[in-house]
């Protein structure tokens, strides 16, 4: 049996660019908390959720360096990688569970 | 002086933030430090479960105030915590869990959680509609228990803290404690910046022995390694978080505010020391563990997996006290139940701290006490 997934509508104004599609993150939100001091991407994920969806940040990893790099004046060479985390694609529970010995 | 204050925090967690937020509101200048960025020790890597169930008075109370705290957070921070009483159902399927289960719930009532009752497994069904209840003989369901989003809760005091004058450093570890004349003065940064307070209070979690050390205080913390993990959101289906104590049990509930499964479990044998290191054997366990409760889960997705540190004392109760050292407090310890004690504990640290008193609030939770009787509802 399966669920449907859940999907939190928010639609943000137009004006405001969706930076993380999985967790419907806007510009703003990013840019909000940067304002509050973060510096690395993975406190902004932390944050506003921005790398934590489905495809774990793949799609919207790059757009929140940029915004910090636009910001901070940080050199992309100097930005600190967002902690990677298994599994690295979105698998069942019952595939997993069915692979434990 | 910039690098003056009126108290100094160390750690960024639930316990830092919400200490540092109640003596900010009594008007006091607070700087906070944490080694990472906010949350990046358990605070951040827990599930997020709020309960009331446990087995001492003291305890039972002080949680019955922190879900209070809980219920009237968006207001109090100005923000949206995610506080949601979806309750908490722990299940019994051998004679001895419910039986103990039911000896508890006395000490529970009295205590004055009124809302705490056994459920025989066809309410437990009722309940938990999806819940697998074979060999289950019932629960201890208590539907004021609930949950909230730990990295809001922690980032709602920091703000909170930063409006009311108080300053928040993140990658700012603290590698020594400053003191003169037998009384804490101030705090050492790595960096070797220094800054000063007549306060110094000890928020860092499985790293308390550590920060207590650098004053050359014990304290009776000892960290372990805990995973976890999170799954895709799907529509929210109303289970409480279920807490199996079986061999092969764990602890899960669905997210109210985006429908994500998160869940895990306390290894056996225990993994001692600070490592974050995530293990296929967990990834692939907690998932049978979770199917075997509610089977219909068998499509949902896990997105992500972690593990952290997780602080044990030798109770399982936390430390809420001053230490030898004047001026130095510690507040740590709370082995997994610190999220949820958080609030109410900040809240009394701060109190504690603002009244200078000699003895701890909580006799039971004294640093230098006799550890004794644990906390069986860990
Ligand atoms: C997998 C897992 C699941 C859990 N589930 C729950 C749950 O459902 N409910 C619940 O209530 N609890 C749960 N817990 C327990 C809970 O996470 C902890 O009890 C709680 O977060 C402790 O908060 P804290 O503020 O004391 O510590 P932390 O959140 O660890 O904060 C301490 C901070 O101190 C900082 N620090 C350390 N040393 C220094 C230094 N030298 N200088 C500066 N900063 C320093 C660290 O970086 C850290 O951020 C769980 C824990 C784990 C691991
Ligand atoms: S786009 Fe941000 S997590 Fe997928």
């Amino acid at each position: 049996m399966g669920f449907n997934r859940a999907c939190v509508i928010r639609m943000p104004d137009t004006a405001h660019q969706i930076i993380c599609r999985c967790e419907d993150v806007t510009e703003e939100e990013v840019l909000r908390a940067i304002a509050q001091g973060a510096v690395t991407a993975d406190e902004v994920k932390r944050l506003t959720r921005a790398g934590m969806g489905h495809c774990q940040g793949r799609t919207c990893r790059r757009l929140v360096n940029q915004l910090l790099a636009r910001r901070l004046g940080q050199r992309p060479a100097d930005q600190k990688p967002v902690t990677q985390r298994s599994p690295l694609q979105p698998v069942s529970l019952k595939v997993l569970a069915d692979s434990n010995q | 002086m910039a690098n003056t204050s009126d108290i100094i925090i160390i750690g960024g967690g639930i316990a830092g933030t919400a200490t540092g937020y109640y003596l900010a509101k009594a008007g006091l200048q607070v700087a906070l430090f944490d080694k990472g960025f906010l949350c990046s020790g358990s605070t951040g890597r827990c599930i997020g479960g709020v309960r009331q169930q446990f087995t001492s008075e003291s305890s039972i109370k002080l949680m019955m105030r922190s879900v209070e705290l809980f219920a009237g957070m968006d207001e109090e921070l100005g923000t949206e915590v995610h506080w949601h009483p979806g309750g908490y159902l722990f299940l019994a399927h051998d004679e001895q869990k419910k039986q103990a289960f039911l000896d508890n719930i006395r000490i529970q009532q009295a205590a004055g959680l009124k809302d705490v009752r056994w459920v025989d497994a066809a309410e437990a069904r009722e309940i938990v509609p999806l819940l697998d209840t074979a060999g289950l003989l019932g629960g201890s369901y208590c539907p004021t228990d609930g949950q909230a989003y730990p990295f809001a809760v922690v980032n709602g005091y920091a703000q909170m803290i930063r409006k009311l004058g108080g300053r928040v450093h993140a990658f700012s570890e603290v590698g020594g404690i400053i003191s003169a004349g037998g009384a804490a003065t101030g705090i050492r940064l790595a960096s070797g910046e220094e800054h000063h307070a007549p306060v110094v209070v000890n928020c860092a979690g499985p790293w308390a022995a550590e920060v207590g050390a650098l004053a050359g205080i014990e304290v009776p913390v000892e960290a372990e390694r805990h995973e976890a993990l999170i799954t895709e959101g799907v529509e929210y289906l109303g289970i409480p978080m279920l807490v199996d104590y079986r061999a092969d049990g764990g602890y899960f509930q669905q997210f109210r505010h985006n429908g994500q499964f998160i869940g895990c479990y306390s290894p056996s044998p225990r993994v001692p020391g600070h490592s974050a290191g995530s293990t296929f054997e967990f990834l692939t366990d907690m998932p049978r563990r979770m199917l075997k409760l509610v089977p219909a889960l068998a499509e949902v997705k896990v997105v992500r997996q972690w593990a952290g540190s997780y602080e044990v004392t030798p109770d399982g109760n936390p430390v809420l006290d001053r230490t030898e050292l004047a001026g130095f407090y510690v507040l740590g310890g709370m082995c997994g139940h610190g999220f949820m004690l958080g609030p109410a504990m900040g809240q009394a640290m701060a109190a504690f701290v603002r009244s200078g008193a000699k003895e701890p609030p909580y006799p039971e939770f004294a640093l230098r006490r006799q550890f004794g009787r644990a906390e069986a509802m860990k």
